[in-house]
C-alpha cells in the first residue's frame, strides 16, 4: 500500500494529458482564443481611459499577465451545466466565458443595463447571474464556500457539472478558504478551486502569506483532492490544466486546485503604484513574459497564422471594441429611486393569517415542540428543503437543545446533516447552496448558540448584499436558527443576543418569537419566503410551561408584525423575547396590586419592525416602556424610541424609559447574571416610575 | 572530439557569463560554437552532435520562454545519438522548492527525443528542499548558483568541463 508521501509524490509528477499544443490544436479554436485574448487586452488596457475622462471604471484590476489561465478557465466552463465564481481580476475569464465586451465595459461604467448588477456592484466585478457566472462580493476569497455549496448542491441533485471558483494566491491566507476546501475535500465535491498565482497581494510579497512558495501546496494532507500545477501564462499548459481538472472533478467526484503561475504585469489596481515596491528588473522581466505575446510568437513561429491574418484578427477587436464603447456610452444610468428595489428577496404572503393571530385552535405545545413540528411539516410540504449545523444529527440527538429532534430519521442524511464546526461555512454554503436551484429552501443551525454565530458575520454581510447587488437576480433562501439569550447560568458565552447587531444591516429578517404559535408561525414563513431570516428562539423558553400555547396545524406569522399579548390602556410595555413574559407578569401583577392596565406588545420582528402597531399602542397609552434583554445600549429598544419621538412625539405623556441588560458581558455566577441581566423587579420598578410620572 | 554546440539566450546576463566561462574552460583546444537560444531551430540544434545547453530556472520551476517556445519543435526532432549536458542556474535560497527545475525538464524533454544525457554532478554542497533535476544524490547537470555560491562557479565549471572532455565524443 502507497504511503500518503508516496501518494502525494505519483500525482506531483503525473502528466496532464495533453490535449491542446502549438502543434495539434485546430486553427479555428487558435483563432478563437486569439481574438479573445487580444479583445481582453484591449478592454484591459482601455479601462483606466474611462477614468481619465471622468466616465467610470474608478476601480480597475488589470488581469494583464494571467491571460492564459482566465481564457482557460473560460473556454471549459459550460453555461448549461457548470457554475462559475470569478474574482475582480477575471477580466479574461468572463469575456472568454461568454459576455460580450459591451457586457464587460457596463459593468466597468456602472451602467443600469450592467448584466452583472445593473451599476450597484463595483467596476470589475464582472458577473452574469442568468449563466451562473455569479456575482461575487469583493471580499477576497469568500466565494470559495459560494463554491463548495453549490458543488454539495450538484451532488445533492445528482447534477453533472463542474463548479469553477477562481482567486489570486494570497487570499487563500483567509481561514474561511481554508473552510471550504476542507469540506470541499470532506464531501467530494465537484469543484474546482483556481489559484491564479501572480506572487503578490497587493505591494505583499507572497512568502508574507505563508511558508510554502505554493500555496496549493498547502493542502497536500487533505483527501480527496487533486493538485494540478500550470503555467497560466501559458495557453496550452493552462487549457490542458483546466480540461484535465475539469474531468477529474465530474468523472472522479472530487475538488481540484489548479495552480496557475502568472506575473502581474501592471499595479494591483488604479489605485496601487507599483514602483514604489517592484524594481525596474523585475517591472521588466513581467512586461517580457506577457502571455499575450507568447501565445502571438507561437502562432507565427509555428507557421500557424501569417502576420497579415493575425493583424486581420486585431483590427476586427479594434472595431468591436469602438462598437460596444459607443453602445455602452448610450445606456442610461440607474436611476436614483431605484435603491429601494431588491433590499431583500419577497416574503410569504400569509392568506389565512394576515396580522398572525389565530382563533384559539389547536394543539398545545411547548415552544421546542412547536419549532420541531413546524421545521417537520415543513420538509415535509417542500422536498427542497434542507437543514445543517453543529451537533445536528446523531442518533437520537437533534440539535444541541434537540430541537431538531427525529429530523434526520424522517428525511435522511441526504437532508439533514451535521456540519463541521466552521460557522462561516455553514452559512456560506447555505449561500452557495440556494444558488442551484431557486426552490431551494435552507434551515441551518447557524451555530450552536448564538454566542458562536460571530465567525459568520462574513458570510452574513455578503450574504445580505445579494439580492441588492444582484439587482434581484438571486435570493439567498435561508432560515439560520440560533438558540439566544441568558436566563440559563451560561455565562458570556452561552447568554449573548446579538439582535442588536444583526438589525442594522439591511437585506435581512429578524424575529425573535416568545411563545410557541408565533414560534411555529414565524417559522413557517420564514421557510416559505425569499431571502435570508434571522431566527433567534429564547433557549430558555424551550420548555417552559408559560411559552406553550396552542399551535393551529398551519399557523403562519407575517413579518413585521407584532402582537398585542396583553391589552391595557394606562401605559405600554414594547417588548420580545424572554422579557414578553416577565412583561404580562409585571402587568398582572400591578393590575391587581394598583389597578392599573399596561398594554404589553410583544414585537415579534425586529427587522422589519411593526411601525403601526407602535405608533398605534403609543397614541392608545401615551406611556411606553421598552424592554429587552439585549443591552440598553446598543438594543433594538433604541431604534423603537427614535420611530416613537419621530411619528408620534406629540403623544407622549412621559419620557420614553428603557430596561434592558447592563453594558456588561453577561456573569457566569448567577448572583452576576442577575444583576446584569433584567428581571420583573427591575422592570416593576421602571413601570412604577412611569405610572407616577 | 567533434565540435560543441553551446546555446544559450544572449539576452540572459548570468547564463551568459557562466557560458563564457564554460568556453574559457574548455580551451582552444576544443572548437566551442555559441548560438542565441532565441533563434534556435531545430535544423540549427540538429547539425551538432554534443551540445550543452543554458537552462535557468524562472517562476518557481518554469522554462525561460525562449526555451519553452522553442520545446514543440525540440520534441519533433530525433536526437539519437546526439549527447546534451545542460547547465541551469537557480537560486537554492529563494526558489528551495524549485531549484534548478529548469534542469531536469529540459533533461526529460531531451531524453524523450532520444538523446543521451550526460554532465551529471553530485549534488553535495547545495541545500534545498526539492529539485526536478535531482534524483539519487545528483543532478542531472550543473548547477550554478551565483546568488548564493558565486564562490564556487569557478570550482565547479572547471570540474564539469573536464568531466565533459571525457564524456562527449
Ligand atoms: C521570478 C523569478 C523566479 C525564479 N524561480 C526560480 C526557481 O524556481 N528555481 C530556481 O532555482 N531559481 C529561480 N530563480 C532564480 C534564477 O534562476 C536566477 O536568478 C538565475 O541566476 C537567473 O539567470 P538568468 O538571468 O541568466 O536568466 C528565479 C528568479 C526569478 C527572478
Ligand atoms: C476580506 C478582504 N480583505 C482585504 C481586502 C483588500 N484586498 C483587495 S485585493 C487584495 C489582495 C489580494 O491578493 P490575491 O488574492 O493574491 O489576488 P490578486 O489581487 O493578486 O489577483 C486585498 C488584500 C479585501 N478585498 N477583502
Amino acid at each position: 500500500m502507497a504511503t500518503i508521501f508516496e501518494k502525494i509524490l505519483e500525482e506531483q509528477n503525473k502528466e496532464v494529458p495533453r490535449v491542446h499544443g502549438i502543434l495539434t490544436t485546430d486553427k479555428e479554436l487558435l483563432e478563437k482564443w486569439f481574438y479573445l485574448m487580444v479583445l481582453g487586452r484591449a478592454l484591459d488596457d482601455r479601462a483606466p481611459n474611462y477614468l481619465k475622462q471622468a466616465i467610470g471604471w474608478s476601480y480597475h484590476a488589470p488581469y494583464a499577465g494571467h491571460d492564459g489561465i482566465q481564457l482557460a478557465i473560460g473556454q471549459v466552463f459550460d453555461k448549461t451545466t457548470d457554475h462559475l465564481y470569478p474574482y475582480y481580476r477575471d477580466m479574461l475569464t468572463t469575456l472568454s466565458a461568454g459576455l460580450t465586451a459591451e457586457e464587460i465595459i457596463l459593468n466597468g461604467i456602472s451602467k443600469d443595463n450592467d448584466v452583472a448588477s445593473g451599476g450597484r456592484h463595483m467596476s470589475n466585478h464582472f458577473a452574469k447571474p442568468e449563466w451562473n457566472i455569479h456575482n461575487f462580493s469583493s471580499a477576497t476569497g469568500n466565494q470559495t464556500l459560494h463554491a463548495t455549496g453549490t458543488g454539495r448542491a450538484m451532488k445533492k441533485y445528482n447534477h453533472k457539472g463542474v463548479v469553477f471558483c477562481s482567486q489570486g494566491e494570497s487570499s487563500v491566507s483567509e481561514g474561511y478558504v481554508f473552510e471550504a476546501i476542507n469540506g470541499a475535500s470532506n464531501e467530494k465535491v465537484p469543484v474546482v478551486f483556481i489559484f491564479q498565482d501572480n506572487g503578490y497581494g497587493i505591494s505583499v510579497p507572497k512568502k508574507d502569506q505563508t511558508a510554502n512558495r505554493k500555496v496549493s501546496d498547502n493542502f497536500r494532507g487533505l483527501k480527496n483532492i487533486s493538485i494540478i500545477k500550470c503555467n497560466g501564462k501559458d495557453v496550452f499548459d493552462s487549457m490542458n490544466a483546466m480540461l484535465e481538472a475539469k474531468r477529474i472533478a465530474l468523472h472522479e467526484q472530487h475538488p481540484v486546485i489548479v495552480h496557475a503561475n502568472c506575473v502581474r504585469i501592471h499595479s494591483h489596481s488604479n489605485s496601487d503604484r507599483h514602483e514604489l515596491y517592484r524594481d525596474d528588473y523585475e517591472l521588466n522581466y513581467v512586461r517580457e513574459y506577457d502571455p499575450l505575446a507568447k501565445y502571438r510568437r507561437l502562432l507565427l513561429r509555428y507557421k500557424r497564422f501569417t502576420e497579415e491574418e493575425l493583424v486581420a484578427i486585431e483590427q476586427r477587436v479594434k472595431d468591436t471594441v469602438k462598437e460596444a464603447h459607443k453602445s455602452a456610452m448610450a445606456s442610461p444610468d440607474p436611476k436614483p429611486e431605484s435603491i429601494h428595489d431588491f433590499v431583500i428577496g419577497p416574503a410569504y404572503v400569509s392568506q389565512k393569517y394576515p396580522e398572525g393571530l389565530h382563533d384559539g385552535k389547536g394543539v398545545e405545545m411547548k415552544l421546542i415542540e412547536a419549532i420541531n413540528q413546524t421545521l417537520k411539516a415543513e420538509f415535509r410540504h417542500n422536498p427542497d428543503t434542507f437543514l445543517w449545523g453543529q451537533d445536528i444529527a446523531n442518533k437520537d440527538k437533534g440539535g444541541i437543545f434537540n430541537v431538531s429532534k427525529g429530523m434526520q430519521q424522517e428525511f435522511g442524511a441526504e437532508r439533514v446533516f451535521n456540519a463541521p464546526i466552521a460557522e462561516d461555512f455553514i452559512l456560506g454554503t447555505a449561500n452557495g447552496m440556494s444558488r442551484f436551484n431557486k426552490n431551494i429552501r435552507i434551515v441551518v443551525e447557524g451555530a450552536e448558540f448564538a454566542d458562536y454565530f460571530w465567525p459568520a458575520m462574513e458570510q452574513l454581510i455578503n450574504t445580505s448584499h445579494d439580492y441588492w447587488r444582484s439587482k434581484g437576480q438571486f435570493s439567498p433562501n435561508i432560515t439560520v436558527r440560533l438558540a439566544s439569550g441568558g436566563y440559563i447560568g451560561g455565562g458570556l458565552y452561552h447568554s449573548q443576543n446579538i439582535e442588536g447587531a444583526l438589525i442594522t444591516i439591511p437585506g435581512i429578517r429578524v424575529v425573535y418569537p416568545s411563545f410557541a404559535d408565533d414560534a411555529a408561525g414565524l417559522l413557517r414563513t420564514s421557510m416559505r419566503s425569499e431571502g435570508l431570516t434571522m431566527f433567534l428562539e429564547p433557549k430558555a423558553l424551550y420548555n417552559a410551561p408559560k411559552a406553550a400555547t396552542l399551535v393551529p396545524e398551519d399557523f403562519e406569522v407575517p413579518f413585521g408584525k407584532a402582537r398585542i399579548r396583553r391589552e391595557g390602556k394606562d401605559m405600554s410595555i414594547i417588548t420580545y423575547g424572554n422579557t414578553t413574559h416577565m412583561c404580562i407578569e409585571v402587568a398582572n401583577q400591578v393590575s391587581s396590586e394598583l389597578g392599573k392596565e399596561i398594554e404589553v406588545l410583544d414585537l415579534r420582528s425586529l427587522s422589519p419592525l411593526d411601525h403601526e402597531a407602535i405608533v398605534n399602542t403609543v397614541k392608545k397609552t401615551n406611556k411606553v416602556l421598552i424592554v429587552h434583554e439585549d443591552k440598553v445600549i446598543g438594543g433594538v429598544g433604541g431604534e423603537v424610541a427614535a420611530l416613537i419621538s419621530n411619528e408620534v412625539f406629540e403623544y407622549l405623556d412621559a419620557p420614553i424609559m428603557r430596561v434592558g441588560s447592563t453594558f456588561t458581558p453577561v456573569g457566569f455566577n448567577r448572583i452576576l447574571e442577575k444583576a446584569i441581566l433584567p428581571n420583573n423587579e427591575k422592570i416593576l420598578e421602571a413601570v412604577k416610575k412611569m405610572l407616577n410620572y | 572530439m567533434e565540435k560543441i554546440a553551446l546555446i544559450y539566450s544572449y539576452n540572459t546576463r548570468n547564463t551568459a557569463n557562466v557560458a563564457k566561462e564554460i568556453v574559457k574552460a574548455f580551451g582552444k583546444s576544443v572548437v566551442v560554437e555559441e548560438l542565441n537560444a532565441e533563434d534556435i531551430d531545430g535544423q540549427k540544434f540538429s547539425s551538432y552532435n554534443n551540445l550543452i545547453l543554458g537552462v535557468p530556472t524562472w517562476f518557481d520551476g518554469e522554462l525561460p520562454n525562449y526555451w519553452d517556445e522553442f520545446v514543440p519543435e525540440l520534441e519533433t526532432l530525433d536526437l539519437k545519438g546526439k549527447r546534451i549536458a545542460i547547465f541551469g542556474l537557480g537560486d537554492q535560497v529563494n526558489y528551495p522548492e524549485n531549484f534548478v527545475d529548469g534542469i531536469g525538464l529540459m533533461v526529460n524533454i531531451c531524453k524523450k527525443a532520444g538523446a543521451e544525457i550526460v554532465g551529471y554532478t553530485d549534488a553535495s554542497g547545495y541545500t534545498f528542499e526539492s529539485s526536478a533535476a535531482f534524483s539519487g544524490g545528483k543532478f542531472c547537470g550543473l548547477a550554478i548558483d551565483i546568488e548564493n555560491q558565486g564562490d564556487l562557479n569557478d570550482e565547479r565549471i572547471e570540474s564539469w568541463v573536464s568531466q565533459l572532455k571525457k564524456e562527449f565524443r
